[in-house]
C-alpha cells in the first residue's frame, strides 16, 4: 500500500531517502524541540485547562468572602477603609474593588508586614469578612506556573521560548505530515487504526496534531503578547504606531497628576512638637475615595473595577477594568487632588492591533464567550496533552537502542530552503532564534568533539 | 575547510541581526499617548491668601485653564467651603467670572480653624473639582489631631451634591 510509504521513514533509509535532506532536517529539529519541550508543554497545557475555570473555582473557594446580603445604604467607601486601618494600622492601602453588584463584597488590597493582603468588606455594614493573604491564593499559583513557572524572569523566558519552540513544532509538523501524493484522507485526515501498530502509532499523534494545530496557534499567539521579552516588546512597537493599546493600559507610563509640588498640603509630622509651618499645610487635598467612586459610576465603567491609589504626590487614581468581554475594558487615570480624568481609555479608544490583542487574551482566557469558550480551550489544552505525550511516545517506540533515533543532520548549508525556514522562524520569535544559535554552537563546539555523543545524538 | 568559512559568512550577520533585535528591546515612547485619544482636563490653581484672620474679608480666586488657555466661558465654576469640624457648613456659592480664567468670590469667617475649600468647575466635557484646604487664625488641638491623620479630609462629611 502506498500509504504505508508514509508510516516510518526511518525504515525506508535504505530505499530512496524521502523527500531528501530537507525533510531529514525538519523531522530531525522537529524531533529534538519535541521531545524537548513535551513536557512544558504539558504543563502549560494543564494549567491553563485550570485556569479557564479561575472565575468559576474561586467563587466557590471564596464563597464566604464574596457573598453579602444586600441591603438598602452602603456605607461610605472612607468608612471601609477606616475598617481596614483599624485591622492594619501600619498597612498602605494600594488598591479598592467596589464589587460589580449588590451582593458582591468589597475588596480593599492593603500591602503590610512584607505581604499583600485582600480584605473583604461588607459594603452595607462596613465591617470585614475575612482576608486573604495574596500569596495563598492557589489561582494565582496556577496562573504564576502557566505564565512563569514561579521562576520569575527566567521562567517567564522558558516558557517563551516553550510557545516559540511550539510554533515552530508545528510548522515542522506540517512539513512532516503534508501529503506527498494524495491517496485519500487516510492518515491525513483520519487515523489509520487498523494498519498495524506503528502506523497507528504515527497517525495518533499526526493526524489530531494537524486538526488542533489551528488551536495551539491560537493559544500560542495570544498568550505571546502576555511573556516578558516578545510581549513586551511586542506590545511597545504597536503602541508606539498608534495601532496598539493606548499607553500605561499594558505597558508605558500613566499621566501624572497636574500639580506643582508646593500647591499640595503638606502632612505635618513634625505636628506632636505643635511647631507646624501652617503656611505649608495649606494647599491641596488629595480627593476621598468615596469621590473617586462617584466619578466612576458617572463616567460608567464596568462595575467590576478596581481603583488603584496612588502612593506618590503626583501619581494618579488609577480605574482599571478587564473583565470578560474586552469590549468592556476600560482604564482611566484621575488626577488625585482635582478629580479631573487625565486619560479615558476604552475598548473603542484602543487601536486596531490593540483590540485584536485584547480579543485574543479574553479568548485565551476563556471568558469572552463564557462556557463554550472555555469548552472549546478545554478540549484544544487535552488535545495538546494528548499530542506531546503520542508525540514522546511515538519516538520512544520508534528509538533504537542506542541513541535518540533522529535522522543523520545533513550540512546546515546544503538544505537552503530549511535554513531559510528557521532564519526565519527564529526572527519573528527572537528568543527561540537565540536558542537555535545556542544549539548550534554547542553542537560545533561540543557535539561534534565528543564521539559518543555525536553517535548518540546522531549529529 | 570551505564549510566552516560559508557557515560563518551567513552566520555572523545572522548573529548581528538577532543582537540588534535583542539589545534594541524597545519601549513606549513617552510621547506615545498623543496617538490615541486625548482629554483636555480643567486646570484649577485656587489662590488663598496665606494669612487670614476671623473676622477678616479676602478674595478666593481660582484660575481655570484649559489646553493652556484661560477659561472665560465655563460651564460653571462654585466653591463649597465646610469647616474640619463639620461645624459650619456653607452653601454652594457661584464664583464670579474676573477675566483672564479666574473666577473670585468674597468670603469671611467668624471663626478660627481649619478649612476645606471644594472648587466644582466645568468646561466643554471635562469636570474638575479640586479639595483645598486652608486656615484662618489659629488651629485648635483637634484640628491639629486631624492633620496628623494625613490630609484627606473626612468624606463622610462632605455629603453628596450635584
Amino acid at each position: 500500500m502506498e500509504n504505508e510509504k508514509r508510516e516510518n521513514p526511518a525504515a525506508e533509509k535504505s530505499k530512496k531517502p524521502k523527500g531528501g535532506q530537507f525533510y531529514k532536517s525538519v523531522w530531525r529539529w522537529h524531533l529534538y524541540a519535541g521531545v524537548l519541550f513535551a513536557p512544558l508543554l504539558v504543563l502549560l497545557a494543564i494549567t491553563g485547562s485550570v485556569y479557564l475555570f479561575k472565575a468559576e473555582i474561586e467563587n466557590v473557594l471564596y464563597a464566604d468572602y464574596y457573598e453579602v446580603q444586600a441591603q438598602e445604604e452602603r456605607v461610605a467607601v472612607s468608612e471601609q477603609l477606616s475598617e481596614v486601618n483599624r485591622l492594619y494600622p501600619d498597612g498602605i492601602v494600594t488598591a479598592y474593588r467596589p464589587g460589580e453588584n449588590e451582593s458582591r463584597s468589597s475588596e480593599v488590597t492593603v500591602e503590610a508586614d512584607g505581604m499583600s493582603m485582600t480584605v473583604f468588606i461588607d459594603p452595607y455594614t462596613g465591617e470585614s469578612l475575612g482576608e486573604i493573604d495574596n500569596d495563598d491564593r492557589i489561582m494565582d499559583k496556577i496562573e504564576e506556573i502557566h505564565g512563569e513557572l514561579m521562576a520569575g524572569t527566567l521562567g517567564d523566558r522558558i516558557v517563551e521560548l516553550a510557545a516559540s519552540w511550539a510554533v515552530v513544532l508545528i510548522v515542522t509538523g506540517l512539513f512532516l505530515w503534508f501529503p506527498k501524493k494524495m491517496n485519500g484522507a487516510g492518515g491525513v485526515l483520519f487515523p489509520r487504526l487498523r494498519q498495524g501498530p506503528k502506523i497507528r502509532r504515527r497517525d495518533l499523534h499526526s493526524v489530531p496534531a494537524v486538526w488542533l494545530s489551528a488551536g495551539l496557534l491560537f493559544l500560542i499567539m495570544t498568550g505571546l503578547p502576555w511573556s516578558g521579552f516578545w510581549g513586551t516588546n511586542f506590545q511597545a512597537l504597536v503602541t508606539n504606531t498608534g495601532e496598539g493599546y493606548p499607553p500605561s493600559v499594558w505597558i508605558g507610563d500613566a499621566p501624572k497628576s497636574d500639580v506643582e509640588t508646593q500647591d499640595i498640603a503638606d502632612v505635618p509630622w513634625a505636628a506632636e512638637t505643635l511647631d507646624v509651618p501652617l503656611s505649608s499645610v495649606q494647599g491641596m487635598v488629595p480627593l476621598p475615595l468615596d469621590k473617586v467612586v462617584e466619578i466612576a459610576e458617572q463616567e460608567g465603567i464596568h462595575p467590576s473595577y478596581s481603583v488603584f491609589i496612588p502612593q506618590e504626590p503626583e501619581g494618579v487614581y488609577t480605574l482599571s477594568v478587564f473583565p470578560p468581554k474586552a469590549q468592556d475594558e476600560a482604564t482611566m487615570h484621575i488626577d488625585q487632588y482635582s478629580g479631573a480624568v487625565l486619560a479615558d481609555y476604552r475598548y473603542d479608544n484602543y487601536g486596531v492591533i490593540g483590540k485584536i490583542v485584547a480579543w485574543g487574551i479574553t479568548l485565551h482566557k476563556g471568558s469572552q464567550f463564557g462556557l463554550v469558550n472555555q469548552l472549546i480551550s478545554l478540549f484544544i489544552c487535552l488535545g495538546i496533552v494528548f499530542v506531546a505525550v503520542s508525540g514522546v511516545y511515538l519516538w520512544w517506540k520508534r528509538k533504537p537502542k542506542k541513541g535518540m533515533g533522529a535522522p543523520k543532520a545533513p550540512p546546515l548549508f546544503k538544505t537552503k530552503g530549511f535554513l531559510l525556514l528557521m532564519i526565519v522562524l527564529g526572527l519573528l520569535f527572537p528568543l527561540a532564534g537565540l536558542s537555535m544559535l545556542v544549539v548550534w554552537l554547542f553542537d560545533k563546539l561540543l557535539i561534534q568533539r565528543i564521539p559518543a555523543v555525536k553517535k548518540w545524538l546522531n549529529a | 575547510m570551505k564549510g566552516e568559512s560559508a557557515m560563518k559568512n551567513i552566520y555572523w550577520p545572522l548573529l548581528a541581526v538577532l543582537a540588534l533585535v535583542l539589545l534594541s528591546a524597545c519601549s513606549v515612547r513617552s510621547d506615545a499617548a498623543d496617538l490615541y485619544k486625548q482629554e483636555a482636563p480643567v486646570h484649577i490653581a485656587v489662590d488663598i491668601p496665606e494669612k487670614v484672620a476671623a473676622g477678616e474679608t479676602f478674595t478666593i480666586q481660582a484660575e481655570l485653564t484649559q489646553n493652556g488657555e484661560p477659561v472665560d466661558e465655563a460651564n460653571f465654576v462654585h466653591f463649597e467651603i465646610r469647616k474640619q469640624d463639620g461645624s459650619i457648613p456653607y452653601p454652594m456659592k457661584e464664583a464670579q467670572a474676573a477675566g483672564n480664567g479666574v473666577y473670585e468670590m468674597q468670603a469671611n469667617f467668624r471663626s478660627d480653624g481649619l478649612y476645606f475649600l471644594e472648587v466644582h468647575a466645568g468646561s466643554g466635557d471635562a469636570i474638575s473639582n479640586p479639595h483645598y484646604q486652608f486656615i484662618v487664625g489659629e488651629l485648635s488641638e483637634s484640628e491639629l489631631d486631624s492633620l496628623k491623620q494625613g490630609p484627606a479630609p473626612d468624606a463622610g462629611n462632605s455629603g453628596h451634591h450635584h
